[in-house]
């Protein structure tokens, strides 16, 4: 039994051992966090370093089958049982019709979807951008997630893999028991900044991460974990798939654990598994939806194509043979997820240009065409200055952050022009578009992606952008852009409510969002971080699949937030403390006039297609 | 929904509820008539394409022979491929070269046909400290001598600065990689992209081999040829 081979757990054998409780002590981090909190069985689990990797993951695995099933639902987490059989809609996860009926009452009724401020002209860039639609597509997977009890039902009356609804009761607790995570989040920060691929997956500081992301395959293979070493979390990550697989033979899903304010998400995207370990505030859902970036980062180097035959062909390949080098584009991915709130609100942003140069601009990709060309975008840093898109084709925001994380993660593109095979798994995840990447200057920010179906495109494409620069400078808006990109954002003073810190703006129809720079209190990245959480935690309150809100004014210690959603737009504001709530209403009414009457540079409201 | 996938020249619409196996067999296809003329443009004279592991430094080879720079930062891996065109003087002519940057990375490796197609030279590199990257090197090789005979190869053992500060890091005997070298036909030459040492040498040596080859002499012949055709449509 020892000398199983720890990359592939033999479930079936596994079950047989039987171990006394004082030799089961598994040493597998992240389930620990885990055992803690349901600690029904009360051992005491003590890390063994120097026991070998298989005997540990052999006794985690018994540990597991013998203690974690039969919980009883009664330990404290779950004051909402019933809900855990509410049918979801159509599988769903956003009612988005029953909202929509909902809202038409809106207190603005003009601004009804389409008319909000920022929505485009015609039609719209992006693939529809309502939030959770990204797990929505995903709904044949949802929908098998009703929970059934097991077969041998005394042994368990609920498995730990039952989703647990919270009520708003349960969720001002856990506002109230923030302070304490908060200072926590603060120390973490200081003893590690930022990747530290040789720290010990044994240490304290490893098990105090704020997330851990794990990627596996279904053999139980590491594939990427965000702390530590790959090598060092085989056997936690063999625990890991063998909880996936216990579960699924029972007929059911394993899609989180609760604990003590740890979250354990698991996302089954076969032939992947992705399990994200968090203790921030972020709901389920939006972990869920970060693990399914992840995937789709990997989808993007790879296709699904790809990856499903190399595992056809050998069920236990090691998969970071194929993606040696992209770490650095998750890790990245990861930061972006933190701290970039179109990631949540499934939206983009653009620079903010007068429209007569952003048209110049847009006029000029568009007349630098090629037989092939899908699409072409050109970002400054990380925000949208146009797109061109063919007709009929549409842009999903997901696959663009894909992209604006592979550019803004490599300096690569910058040595000559980059031409590399990419997927965009929104679109089409069976193949590979090929993506012209190339800077304007080597110096400047404006980075130019075309996208092409052909793979021997690249001096069509090449020939795309001299004939795009060429346009430029004759019309002289180069020099024009180049100095409107020298303030790429704007102060949220411009606004004039003095209270007002900042704010987010998603203009539904479009897909995009406008937002002004980070303010002096938040600039360090801690507090940016902190601040996105906020609004990440309105976000999901917001958009609770059973309980959606549509009007959140949220007191904190340190600033008052207001958030407003409406079927055209979604807005949050941040106030310093020493506002009220009176203030915060009237702001709003001042915000968006202000965004109607900026609307023409905030926003493109004239997409164009070739 | 119908999907549009390239396969070379050819053009495949593929229904999206495809088999997924059927579909890997496809896109794997090589183009039957390929020419190599579309990856290869009018302004550029000879095609380069290198070649070898990843982390061997190719990236910094072109860096320091192009922008006669050196990066100590990070290690940043090379997505897909970048090119670069460099002219260069051989003796009373300017030809330009163009150069392809490939990724070591092994999920690129079923697109590096289309680097190398149609290359007069082919550098591949490998790492001198570094032992595996020589095993690498020879399946490059067998690749060009399998699929791009006309190519020429050189091999290129880079970080040849390390080896200099501490001999007993090399791992790649000098003898051994010139005998391969003579096997397969190939030139050979150690470099270091952080002092500069033998990187110019190694590309004049490549433009030069190009002058020289047949190759060239076409192309020239057939330019003259076309002026002279434009010349005589004047006349009449």
């Amino acid at each position: 039994m020892q000398e199983e081979n720890e990359h592939e757990p033999q479930l079936v054998s596994v079950t047989r051992i039987k171990c006394s409780e004082k030799t089961l002590r598994p040493t597998i981090p992240c389930i620990l966090h885990f055992t803690e909190v349901t600690s029904v069985t009360g051992l005491e689990f003590l890390s063994q370093p120097g026991q070998e990797k298989t005997i540990r993951a052999c006794y985690s695995l018994a540990w597991i089958i013998e203690r974690c099933l039969p919980l009883k639902p009664d330990t404290g987490m779950e004051a909402d049982v019933h809900n855990n059989s509410v049918p979801l809609e159509n599988g769903n996860l956003a009612p988005v019709d029953r909202l929509r009926r909902d809202r038409s009452d809106s207190p603005t009724p003009g601004l009804v979807e389409g008319t909000e401020p920022g929505a485009g002209q015609d039609s719209a860039m992006f693939v529809h951008a309502q939030s959770f639609e990204d797990l929505t597509a995903d709904g044949e997977q949802e929908q098998e997630e009703e929970v059934q009890v097991p077969e041998g039902g005394d042994r368990s009356e609920r498995g730990p893999e039952v989703e647990k609804p919270r009520t708003e009761g349960e969720e001002n607790e856990k506002m109230q028991g923030q302070p304490g995570e908060e200072e926590q989040e603060q120390e973490e920060v200081q003893s590690g900044g930022g990747r530290a691929k040789e720290e010990d997956v044994n240490s304290e500081a490893w098990r105090r991460h704020r997330k851990h992301v794990f990627v596996l395959s279904e053999a139980g293979k590491p594939i990427y974990s965000r702390y530590g070493t790959e090598e060092a979390l085989s056997s936690t990550m063999g625990v890991m798939m063998a909880l996936v697989s216990f579960v699924e033979a029972g007929k059911n899903v394993i899609r989180s654990i609760h604990a003590e304010g740890y979250k354990v998400v698991f996302l089954r995207k076969s032939p992947l598994v992705l399990v994200g370990v968090s203790r921030t505030r972020q709901s389920e859902r939006e972990l869920t939806r970060e693990l399914l970036y992840i995937y789709y980062q990997i989808i993007s180097l790879l296709t699904l194509t790809q990856l499903n035959h190399v595992f056809q062909i050998k069920q236990n390949y090691d998969l970071r043979r194929l993606l040696a080098g992209s770490e650095h584009l998750t890790d990245n991915l990861l930061r972006l997820l933190d701290c970039d709130p179109g990631l949540f609100l499934s939206a983009v942003t653009c620079v903010p240009l007068p429209s007569s140069l952003r048209d110049v601009v847009s006029s000029s990709l568009q007349a630098a065409k090629a037989k092939n060309l899908v699409f072409s975008i050109l970002l400054a840093g990380s925000r949208l200055v146009t797109l061109v898109r063919k007709k009929d084709q549409y842009l999903h925001h997901m696959d663009l952050h894909l992209l604006y994380n592979l550019v803004g993660s490599s300096s690569s593109f910058r040595e000559g022009e980059g031409w590399t095979p990419i997927c965009l798994p929104k679109f089409n995840t069976a193949g590979f578009f090929h993506a012209h990447i190339s800077y304007l200057e080597p110096a400047s920010d404006l980075c130019l992606i075309l996208i092409s179906t052909d793979r021997e495109d690249f001096f069509t494409l090449s020939d795309c952008k001299r004939r795009f620069l060429e346009r430029l400078r004759r019309r002289s808006t180069y020099q024009a852009l180049q100095e409107a990109l020298l303030a790429p954002s704007y102060p949220v003073s411009q606004v004039g409510i003095p209270e007002l810190r900042h704010f987010v703006y998603k203009s539904k129809s479009s897909g995009l969002y406008t937002s002004p720079e980070i303010p002096i209190p938040y600039q360090s990245e801690e507090e940016q971080e902190r601040l996105m959480g906020l609004y990440q935690y309105l976000h999901s309150r917001m958009h609770h699949p059973t309980r959606p809100l549509r009007f959140i004014y949220h007191c904190a210690e340190r600033e008052n937030l207001l958030s407003w959603v409406t079927s055209g737009f979604e807005l949050y504001l941040c106030f310093s403390p020493l506002g009220t709530k009176a203030l915060a209403i009237s702001a709003i009414n001042k915000l968006l006039k202000w965004i109607r009457k900026e609307e023409d540079r905030l926003f493109i409201l004239s997409p164009q297609t070739y | 929904m119908s999907i549009f996938l390239n396969l070379g020249i050819h053009q495949h619409i593929i229904r999206r509820n495809c088999e997924f196996h059927e579909l890997w067999k496809l896109y794997n296809i090589e183009p039957l008539f390929s020419t190599g003329r579309n990856m290869s443009s009018q302004r550029v004279d000879a095609k380069v394409v290198l070649l070898g592991k990843e982390y061997v430094g190719k990236t910094s080879l072109v860096e320091r022979y192009v922008h006669k720079r050196f990066h100590g930062g990070p290690y940043q891996n090379t997505i897909g491929a970048a090119f670069v065109a460099k002219p260069i003087q051989v003796g009373d002519k300017v030809l330009t070269l163009g150069i392809w940057d490939t990724a070591g990375a092994e999920r690129y490796e079923a697109m590096s046909r289309i680097y190398y197609r149609g290359a007069c030279a082919a550098i591949v590199c490998y790492d001198l400290t570094d032992s595996s990257s020589f095993v690498r090197l020879k399946f490059w090789v067998k690749e060009l001598q399998n699929c791009e005979q006309q190519c020429k190869i050189y091999l290129c053992g880079t970080k040849s600065d390390l080896i200099e500060a501490d001999r007993s890091i090399r791992q790649v005997d000098y003898h051994d990689a010139q005998d391969y070298a003579e096997e397969v036909k190939a030139e050979i030459f150690e470099t270091s992209s952080k002092t500069g040492r033998n990187v110019d040498e190694l590309f004049q040596k490549v433009a030069e081999d190009f002058h020289n080859s047949t190759a060239f002499q076409v192309m020239t012949e057939e330019r003259e040829m076309d002026q002279r055709q434009r010349k005589s449509c004047c006349h009449h």
